[in-house]
């Protein structure tokens, strides 16, 4: 930075190069309120009798040979049935590559219900634009007047509270 | 300690391949354990778990290409052979992952492989609370003092990602506590 008058403070070399790793890395102190140990403990002999388990496991495995793998079978009349599937419904004709904008928005939605993104509202609302954002972008069904009315009617006790004077 | 290669080189050849994987179990059978437990917390079912992890290392051996190390690739298997053993539970019992969880949390203080105060209760109570992720990197960096870059490649998530979920889940960890 260029200035009239310098400043007579210097840096470590690298100091700002460096300054948020070392941030982060403070930050990601353990706290001392923490106990140090999990206190998850494990039986006598667990970890010296685990060769012997984990081999009589392997063995057992390695013997149980079923006379008709159905697994096998049912693997490779699943990919039969989706190559077949694949070549029905594939457009050999068509050379245009998939998009973002092919994508169904029920398979986005899908998508976004069936994973978890862990993200907090706060975290969402941070990236959704809050202009030209209306109502009718959070509900599934449009809102029908009648309906409006019949619940303005039942649930507002002071109607006055409604009226707007226009020629005011 | 025998080199990973040589290891791995050994694993897939058929007449070394009995004494390797024994190396291989002894190895990482503790390290992997912790991993495991961190995440089911009850010790019958860590056991269980560690047990499958090492069959199925043993039967893809051959499918590990060596693009990451033995180790995080391992860890790996490990991580989501919990994570799917807490899901298929949870399903069996016809409650939520959650849930499940916060049901394992309970039964810890009945638990004989359980020897914790009423601060590690507590401890415990509050990382059953955060996002999976935070969880396991909270565990890892913690509990188990792995290195953030090897977190990093066992999670295939950035060290600048990690960091900032480990502070995450400190504070929100220290706010659970503060508060109960």
């Amino acid at each position: 930075m260029n200035k009239k008058n310098n400043i007579p403070f210097k840096t470590p070399e690298g100091y700002f190069n460096s300054f948020e790793e070392r941030l982060m890395d403070k930050l990601s102190q353990p706290e001392s309120s923490f106990p140090e140990e999990s206190a998850f403990k494990v039986p006598d002999n667990y970890f010296e009798s685990f060769n012997e388990r984990l081999n009589n496991k392997l063995e057992n495995e390695s013997k149980v040979i079923p006379l008709f793998p159905i697994k096998k079978i049912i693997a490779v009349a699943a990919s039969i049935a989706a190559i077949a599937l694949i070549a029905l419904g594939y457009d050999w004709n068509s050379e245009q590559e998939l998009s973002f904008s092919d994508l169904a928005n029920t398979d986005i939605e899908a998508y976004f219900e069936n994973n978890d993104f862990e993200l907090s509202p706060y975290e969402i609302a941070e990236v959704l634009p809050v202009t030209n954002t209306e109502f009718s972008d959070f509900l599934n069904a449009p809102i029908e007047s009648d309906n409006l009315l019949d619940y303005l009617n039942e649930n507002v006790s002071d109607f006055d509270e409604l009226n707007f004077y226009d020629n005011e | 300690m025998i080199e990973e290669e040589t290891l791995v080189l050994d694993l897939k050849t058929k007449s070394k391949q009995a004494q390797a994987f024994e190396v291989l179990v002894n190895t990482y059978k503790e390290r992997l354990y912790w991993q495991i437990r961190s995440i089911v917390l009850n010790h019958d079912d860590a056991d269980d778990v560690l047990q499958n992890t090492f069959i199925k290392v043993y039967k893809n051996i051959d499918g590990f290409k060596g693009d990451s190390k033995l180790f995080s690739w391992m860890y790996r298997i490990a991580t989501n052979e919990a994570l799917n053993f807490i899901k298929q539970r949870a399903k069996i019992q016809g409650v939520s992952d959650t849930n499940y969880q916060d049901r394992l949390v309970e039964n810890l203080e009945a638990d004989v492989y359980f020897e914790g105060d009423e601060i590690q209760l507590q401890l415990q109570k509050a990382i059953a609370t955060l996002p999976e992720k935070q969880k396991l990197v909270f565990n890892m960096k913690y509990f188990q003092e792995l290195k953030y870059e090897e977190i990093s490649e066992i999670l295939n998530t950035s060290v600048g990602g990690l960091k900032a979920s480990y502070h995450l889940a400190v504070k929100k960890l220290e706010q659970y506590l503060k508060e109960d």
